[in-house]
């Protein structure tokens, strides 16, 4: 098919793990003994905080090689994971607050993985605000890379001066062992991998997006010359 | 050796400025001492307040009121073209960010000999004054807060929305220090020993030396104009 083309292939095949996975969520994946079906967000919550995390990485990787080329396709990648990161992270909150409310009685708790997601946000959100701030596209590049490289150094401050308070978080997968039944292991690695290539999809679409528009302002500024 | 004598220069330069001018330290002192103010009164007149709320007073006031020195510290040599004139001068960027941070170091150190007994007069009555264990937090706080607004404010005032973006940009990273600042002044305001506040002061410090290094290394991209 010639539709099927490089950028549409994610996304498509993204259309179709998706609701694979939340099928088996819902009907393979048995019902955990103390949590019972709220246990379940558990299969979209990990997926998505996983991907958050790729993004800054991907964003901070991205920065350190704007600053070395000065290429406009490294700015391009920047900006999309930023973009997805943040969604993402909005997401992992949303989920997360909504399982802690049943089991920890609570919304929200200052616990160091919850503090460094929150966080996180707001590093990668103000990165965001930044960029709507600065007209000129080489200084919007270089300024939001240093503030992706940055932000990203701050992930492991932030995490260890949090532990220092308390922790009520689960450690599903230790070093060890993983403490889940192994139907429920398969439901995850599913929606983990329609998660990442519903990531990969997102990502590819923002890139050529933002080259589009890179292009578009190339085009409207040799006009007026 | 030339290169401390470039930063020491350079720190010569903007304390000379500030010392004529005044404009920045008067600005901080007055507006953290109106935010000890307002908080005083949001508490209830005549209420007193635990070590805890006291800490966090403390730091609200401070790290507010350092926000407006630390805008200026960058945003009065773009008025002028100045950093054009700086980055044709021979000096490094390095030395340059190493001058800058220990400029706006200075100035939250002499804003904090006013804010923090101002503080005492309006919240200490069941506080314990314990002043040579609050040094060193003051000082780690500080610094932390100096190489990251530095650098964070180099890039906001090259933006035409330097004074909304600054503290946008720069609380997000700072919140662990302030975290930790405000559980050890806690404690030091409960009259717990100095190697009692290891734990905070320890990962505090790494903040520091992380983000000077970082500061160092990413500022000659964010200052220069291109």
């Amino acid at each position: 098919m010639s539709t099927l083309n490089r950028t549409t292939l994610f996304p498509a095949l993204a259309a179709l793990l998706i609701p694979a996975a939340i099928g088996m969520v819902f009907f393979y994946a048995p019902l955990e003994r103390t949590m019972g079906s709220v246990q379940k967000i558990f299969y979209f919550h990990l997926p998505l905080a996983f991907s958050a995390f790729l993004s800054f990485t991907v964003a901070c990787i991205a920065g350190i090689m704007y600053l070395r080329k000065r290429q406009r396709i490294w700015d391009a990648r920047l900006a999309a994971s930023i973009e997805i990161g943040v969604v993402f992270t909005t997401l992992v909150l949303i989920t997360g607050s909504l399982w802690g409310k049943p089991i920890w009685n609570t919304y929200w708790t200052w616990d160091p993985r919850l503090t460094t997601s929150l966080i996180l946000w707001f590093i990668f959100a103000s990165c965001l605000i930044l960029r709507s701030a600065i007209d000129e596209e080489g200084k919007r590049a270089t300024f939001s890379a240093v503030m992706a490289i940055i932000g990203f150094i701050d992930v492991p401050i932030v995490f260890l001066s949090a532990r220092l308070w308390r922790s009520i978080h689960p450690t599903v997968i230790r070093t060890d062992s993983i403490g889940l039944e192994s139907s429920m292991i398969v439901t995850l690695l599913v929606s983990m991998t329609a998660m990442l290539i519903f990531w990969v999809g997102l990502y590819k679409f923002r890139v050529a997006l933002h080259l589009q528009e890179a292009k578009v302002n190339d085009l409207q500024t040799d006009g007026i010359r | 050796m030339s290169s401390l004598r470039q930063v020491r220069f350079l720190l010569g330069k903007d304390l000379r400025i500030e010392l004529r001018k005044k404009e920045s330290l008067v600005s901080m002192a007055f507006f953290g001492t109106l935010i000890l103010v307002m908080l005083n009164i949001a508490n209830g007149i005549g209420r007193q307040v635990d070590a805890e709320t006291g800490a966090g007073i403390l730091w609200v006031a401070i790290i507010f009121s350092s926000v407006l020195g630390l805008g200026r510290v960058f945003a009065r040599e773009k008025e002028n073209g100045c950093v054009a004139a700086l980055l044709l001068s021979p000096v490094t960027a390095g030395e340059i960010y190493l001058a800058k941070t220990l400029v706006n170091f200075t100035l939250m150190l002499l804003a904090e000999l006013v804010l923090v007994p101002v503080f005492y007069v309006l919240f200490g009555a069941q506080l314990n004054a314990a002043p040579l264990t609050l040094l060193p937090i003051l000082l780690l706080v500080n610094l932390g807060f100096s190489t990251t607004g530095t650098l964070v404010s180099a890039i906001s005032a090259g933006t035409r929305r330097n004074e909304v973006l600054l503290p946008i940009l720069l609380f997000p990273l700072i919140l662990p220090l302030t975290a930790l600042a405000v559980k050890a002044t806690s404690g030091a305001l409960a009259a717990k020993p100095l190697t009692a506040l290891l734990d905070q002061l320890e990962p505090m410090a790494a903040f520091c030396v992380v983000f000077t290094a970082a500061g160092y290394l990413l500022f000659p991209f964010a200052i220069r104009e291109d």
